[in-house]
């Protein structure tokens, strides 16, 4: 190597470890403020409202009141919303996953007729926006089917293949198991649905996983379908909870930031479970084009 | 030869075992695509075409919802205008803020992973929760906006009380919560191939260039995909008005999808709902349309492997 190009390399590095430091901090500033808005929502939940409307406000509260969620949970129903919400979750992530990956083994491996027009009808509502089906679904389970008030309509649709957007994840995914994988099963004189549960399935499950994390975020981000399809305030999901707790409790901050505060609490504990399969799934989204 | 004919012959019967199977594994799909997809799809262009209020048996009446819609409704315009600057707002917003962050977390940092959770976690917060929380941040006397803008000597705003900062307000709110577009860049940031990089780096191409002319070209078919949900979600929007605004004040966060929900399950005005759902769709369709149609210009396809 020439003593030119040794110094080149040895400015770029230099040159890359001030890049890399002054990357960090604006990463770090950054972080702090995403971070915020929870901090803020968090300490306010901590504080008396005496605190919460003194000038300036403190980043810190005096002393932690821990006992507000006390207060909160008496008024605010959170482990009966809460148990709602799973209620609704789980049956869903459960059957959305498994109907998702063999309608997604049966587009990626086996071949029969009307394969093509199937997929195009599946893939079609994929570019389906929700809202569109959303007044004939209603008519449909609640005057069709006698689902008012009912948490039916919010689960059984996972019944029904998991949503097209997982049946093709879960088809990107098998299609990219090596087929030799099956084609020995099958000299060992495995029959299909063996091939799916015994080699399949246990080779896609980082991929099962994210289609349940998915199922779970729109379950709990989806208030529109929760509002029209519950009534009664003792089948309420988190969400509705929460939004109706805040119309009852305008102004006391502190109580309705607790609130707000113990509806984080689920999705923070399941991400954090979760961590690795939720990036690594969402980066399949990403990549599979 | 004739081995593997008769064969294939018998593989593609309809009954042979094989597809069997395939029919009982696409069952579930099956019902769902008829009944939740494309059986409400004709009910709702068959609905939008009567007066049915959910009481009395519905009467067809042609397109007068449509007409109605267009000549006499008094939310439609200022909701397209709402909508459409809503998602405008969102969509530029959570692009630009998510790919920066992206680059960012892309360099070797420490407590990599760390970062990209702290970005990612609004994500998994339920969403009316995050309404409600950012309202507090929003308020108008002691929200810690509004305390900031005060220290900076700067006047109050009404952040969502104010029709004319509602649905800017809204979208920061959107922006912050793009954890999930961060983490798809970042999968393709992590695919531009470095060879690239280190051979532009030899021809001496400083960071911006290589950025310009590296990693945005490999990152297209990423961003054409990013652009397409997020424009989706964001013109289907209604959650800050359900939660929080109630699409006021005034008519200004009177989202499509919040006006059709009002119609239908406040006002019970089920075939004039089905109407506005429809026109809501002929929007996303326009804008869907548009974004495939120009997208041929600017993505690039590495040796052109286009499926």
């Amino acid at each position: 190597m020439s003593v030119a190009a040794y110094g080149r390399l040895r400015s770029k590095k230099r040159r890359n470890r001030t890049m890399n430091l002054i990357t960090f901090v604006v990463v770090v500033l950054f972080a702090i403020l995403a971070i915020f808005p929870i901090w803020w929502i968090f300490r306010t939940s901590l504080m008396t409202n005496a605190e919460i409307y003194k000038y300036p406000p403190s980043l810190i509260p005096d002393n932690w009141l821990f006992s507000n969620y006390e207060k909160t949970l008496k008024v605010f129903k959170f482990w009966k919303y809460l148990w709602n919400t799973m209620v609704i979750i789980v049956p869903s992530c459960l059957a959305g996953t498994f109907t998702a990956t063999l309608c997604g083994y049966a587009f990626a491996r086996l071949r029969f007729r009307g394969k093509s027009l199937i997929w195009a009808l599946c893939v079609g509502s994929m570019l389906l926006p929700a809202m569109v089906t959303l007044i004939p679904l209603y008519i449909g389970w609640t005057r069709g089917l006698g689902f008012s008030d009912s948490y039916w309509p919010l689960i059984l649709p996972y019944f029904c293949g998991g949503g097209a957007f997982n049946i093709f994840l879960i088809r990107q995914f098998i299609m990219s198991i090596p087929r030799e994988l099956d084609q020995a099963a099958t000299i060992d004189g495995a029959g299909y649905f063996r091939i799916l549960f015994n080699i399949i399935m246990p080779a896609i499950r980082p991929a099962m996983i994210v289609v349940a994390l998915f199922i779970f975020i729109g379950l709990w981000n989806d208030l529109l379908q929760q509002m029209i399809y519950i009534n009664s305030s003792d089948k309420y999901t988190i969400a509705l909870g929460l939004t109706n707790f805040r119309g009852q409790l305008k102004s006391d901050w502190s109580l309705t930031m607790a609130a707000t505060c113990l509806s984080f609490a689920p999705g923070v504990i399941f991400y954090l479970i979760g961590q690795r399969y939720f990036v690594e799934g969402i980066t399949l989204t990403g990549l599979k084009n | 030869m004739e081995t593997i004919n008769k064969q294939q012959k018998r593989r593609s019967r309809i009954f042979s075992a094989e597809a069997r199977v395939a029919y009982i594994c696409l069952i579930p799909a099956f019902l769902g695509l008829i009944f939740l997809t494309y059986l409400p799809l004709v009910g709702v262009l068959g609905i939008s075409l009567t007066n049915w209020t959910g009481l009395k048996s519905p009467v067809f009446i042609g397109f007068d919802n449509y007409i109605k819609i267009f000549t006499a409704d008094p939310y439609i315009k200022d909701s397209i205008i709402s909508t459409i600057y809503y998602a405008a707002l969102s969509v530029a917003g959570s692009m630009i803020y998510s790919l920066f962050i992206a680059l960012l977390l892309n360099r070797k940092i420490p407590a990599r992973g760390f970062f990209r959770a702290v970005f990612y976690v609004p994500y998994v917060l339920p969403a009316a929760a995050i309404y409600v929380g950012w309202s507090w941040l929003y308020e108008g006397n002691f929200g810690f906006f509004n305390y900031v803008l005060s220290e900076l000597g700067l006047k109050k705003i009404l952040f969502i009380a104010d029709s004319s900062y509602v649905v800017p307000s809204l979208s920061l709110i959107s922006v912050w919560l793009a954890g999930n577009l961060i983490v798809i860049f970042l999968a393709g940031l992590q695919n531009v191939p470095v060879v690239y990089h280190e051979a532009a780096e030899v021809d001496g191409a400083g960071g911006w260039k290589r950025f310009r002319h590296i990693t945005l070209p490999c990152m297209t078919p990423i961003i054409f995909y990013n652009l397409l949900m997020s424009l989706i979600a964001n013109l289907q929007v209604v959650t800050p008005a359900l939660a929080l605004t109630n699409g006021g004040p005034g008519n200004s966060s009177r989202f499509l999808t919040y006006l059709m929900y009002d119609q239908a399950f406040v006002n019970y005005k089920l075939g004039y709902a089905c109407a506005t759902t429809l026109i809501i769709f002929a929007i996303l369709a326009v804008f869907t349309t548009l974004l495939f149609k120009t997208s041929g210009r600017w993505i690039y396809n590495e040796g052109g492997d286009d499926k």
